[in-house]
């Protein structure tokens, strides 16, 4: 049994770490943008897609170069349609986000076909490691350690750069910020750019695990909109906390009550929302009041 | 006296008259469609996860227009496709093509939830709906209508084929089944066949549909070491089990066998993760298919430079069969289209297949197929085992007697 249990927990925690890259992605753009992307998913498929059109050219190696381009994509879109939306209703980024969704997954639809593609894990991740009670694929491994680089790397850049100095301070007083002399419209261009790229990298991490399909965001959004709600919207350490627990609840409730396996993510959520409405890391932000 | 009576003329001319119109109202329909083109319609997935099926149903569905000549009764044939992206909305389209395309009749419905929908309006309106898809038992059971017709073979019938099977590969049996309607099928049709085939079951899993990560469940397998998998995922869901059912090193421990499956499932996975036994309507590359499939086989080839998949082919047989039936009733009129597709009779292959009349279910055999050891070629994957059953007698017996299927059809 604690085999089982030590390996269901590995195995959540991956797909944990999946859920917070494109949590993070969507929280950081919240954050700072004031905007919800709903089609934060798109994005995802798009990193899947645009890696699979990289190794299908240049092979393995040149897949690196997917998040960075989606994340190019990402900035045109911002300067193009998401800057109308800033100090908008919240309703009118929902509609437009949920279209730019819609829009995304048809140009993917007419430029790659409605098929899937077939995408496996390159081959020098291929198999599975077992150590003591633990059973998990070398793939997985793989995706474990490049999240952690990514999301340290991420943190890195916020806390200690004068780069993620100007991105926290410009998402709690933005005059203030601009009447330093900062541009900030181009600080938010790079800002959506960066959380297209991490949604990217999300999708160039599931496509050997999930069907590289132009619907494959489907399964990955609502899991990440679940984990901003838990760990508190705009918060990084929330995401991640919350992305953990909801990959690894989610995979013991497979193992003990697989009925329930859909629902329990939302029954964490419901607990929280309950005890902690704002979320567990969910500061109280006078922009948002 | 006189006035009552008076009166009593007049109401009875009133609804004379009233008749009369809707009668010429109904003839005046009929006229404007006589002289202009036949206008089908087709719902067919257009978007979300049954995007890439629907567009080989529509793909097969077109060629059978364009090898007819594009004409029937020699009259144009104009082809009206709407989206099948969920129940309520598929219901609503079946009502657009009625309402304001005018459409004879409804090739379409690749999902069960979505074809019990689309039927009611069928009903209602009288339209003639040839199901593509659709596997629930009820279509053709408790649920059948006079003005439905279903290609596909049912879950239990599929799964009487496959049972003998997994049984020769082993005893214990592990199901992992989505956990709506047509998973729930699967499980209730193979858990009859167990004490049948002498199998036991050693463990299920209803997995929600939209699942991502299989991972949790396939540790779940690996723990119970079952002999055999009998499988219920569909498109999407089924494919990212099969890539990580690969992924996790089991593809050559325990076989995993499944009905309702489609080429594009193995196609989107690639050759690397594909494994398994099959129940399928059609296979491309069978040695037993028809001149009239080879044709189909040719002008996709041609039309699309690759093979076409079995959905293709039930898009394809959908429509043949309806433009069969409105030549032979020399008539668009949907009463005379229901009496002829329930004539109708593919006389093509070894023994004829046709739409029973008490159900209006497709009787005919699916073929049983297994995952090649090497796959050499990008889209044939499968080795054709044998059909489910080899005669006429015998396939009618696979799909029940009348009151096994339990449909008491209403008369039009």
């Amino acid at each position: 049994m604690l085999d089982t249990l030590v390996s269901q927990a590995a195995n959540g925690l991956v797909l944990g770490f999946i859920y917070v890259l494109i949590a993070v992605g969507l929280s950081i753009t919240f954050g700072l943008l004031g905007v919800i992307n709903f089609a934060h998913g798109a994005f995802f498929a798009l990193g899947a897609y645009v890696a699979w059109q990289l190794f299908q050219l240049f092979g393995w190696s040149a897949v690196i170069l997917a998040p960075p381009l989606v994340g190019l994509i990402g900035m045109a879109v911002e300067v193009t349609i998401i800057r109308r939306l800033y100090g908008k209703e919240p309703l009118l980024s929902l509609i437009v986000t949920f279209a730019l969704a819609l829009l995304i997954e048809a140009v993917i639809r007419y430029v790659w076909g409605a098929d899937g593609k077939p995408f496996n894990p390159p081959p020098a991740f291929a198999g599975i490691v077992e150590a003591g009670p633990l059973l998990i694929t070398r793939y997985r491994v793989a995706v474990l350690g490049a999240t952690t680089a990514t999301l340290l790397g991420l943190w890195g850049f916020l806390a200690f750069t004068p780069y993620g100095r100007i991105l926290r301070a410009g998402s709690r007083d933005p005059e203030m910020v601009e009447l330093l002399g900062i541009n900030l419209p181009r600080v938010l261009t790079a800002v959506f750019g960066l959380g297209c790229m991490l949604a990217a990298i999300a999708g160039v991490l599931a496509a050997p695990l999930w069907t590289v399909s132009p619907s494959m965001a489907a399964n990955a959004v609502m899991p990440a909109f679940v984990i901003v709600a838990i760990g508190g919207l705009g918060s990084f350490r929330g995401a991640v906390v919350a992305g953990l627990a909801v990959g690894i609840v989610t995979s013991l409730t497979i193992q003990f009550w697989p009925e329930a396996a859909a629902a329990s993510m939302y029954a964490l959520m419901f607990a929280i929302m309950l005890l902690r409405p704002r979320g567990l890391f969910g500061e109280r932000w006078e922009r948002f009041e | 006296m006189l006035k009552r009576d008076l009166n009593r003329r007049s109401f009875m001319r009133a609804s004379a008259g009233v008749a009369a119109a809707s009668v010429l109202g109904v003839n005046g329909t009929a006229r404007a469609q006589a002289d202009g083109p036949v206008r089908i319609g087709m719902i067919y997935a257009k978007q979300g996860p049954g995007a890439s099926i629907g567009e080989y149903l529509q793909r097969g569905s077109s060629l059978a227009v364009e090898q007819a000549g594009g004409k029937v009764l020699g009259r144009p044939i104009e082809l009206v496709w709407l989206d099948e992206p969920n129940p309520q909305v598929s219901q609503q389209n079946m009502q657009r093509l009625v309402d304001e395309s005018k459409v004879v009749a409804v090739v379409g419905g690749n999902y069960s939830s979505s074809a019990l929908a689309m039927m009611s309006v069928a009903n209602r309106e009288k339209v003639p709906l040839i199901l593509t898809g659709a596997a629930a038992s009820e279509i053709t059971g408790k649920s059948c209508s006079k003005y439905t017709f279903r290609t596909q073979a049912t879950v239990p019938v599929q799964m009487a084929g496959l049972m003998p099977y997994v049984s020769s590969i082993g005893k214990k049996v592990y199901f992992i089944t989505a956990s709506y309607a047509f998973g729930q099928d699967i499980l209730r049709a193979s858990r009859a066949l167990l004490k049948q085939v002498g199998a036991a079951e050693v463990g299920v899993d209803e997995v929600p549909i939209n699942t991502a990560d299989y991972s949790s469940y396939i540790l779940k397998i690996r723990q119970a070491k079952p002999d055999v998998i009998v499988g219920g995922l569909v498109g999407g869901d089924f494919s990212n089990f099969l890539k990580q059912w690969n992924e996790m090193g089991m593809k050559d421990k325990i076989p995993y066998a499944a009905v309702a499956v489609t080429d594009t499932d193995f196609w989107d996975v690639g050759p690397q993760a594909s494994t398994g036994i099959y129940i399928k309507p059609w296979y491309y590359n069978n040695p037993k298919n028809t001149a009239a499939e080879q044709k189909l086989i040719e002008d996709f080839k041609k039309k699309y430079n690759q093979p076409p998949s079995d959905k293709t082919w039930s898009g394809w047989i959908g429509m043949r069969a309806l433009l069969e039936s409105i030549e032979a009733a020399k008539s668009t009129e949907s009463a005379q289209i229901v009496a002829h597709l329930e004539q109708w009779k593919n006389t093509e292959g070894e023994f004829p297949f046709f739409f029973r009349d008490f159900d209006h279910q497709l009787v005919r055999p699916a073929v049983i197929v297994q995952v090649k050891k090497q796959i050499t070629d990008k889209f044939d994957y499968f080795d054709v085992l044998k059909n489910t059953s080899a005669t006429a007698d015998e396939t009618a017996k696979a799909f029940g007697t009348k009151e096994d299927i339990g449909c008491s059809m209403p008369s039009l």
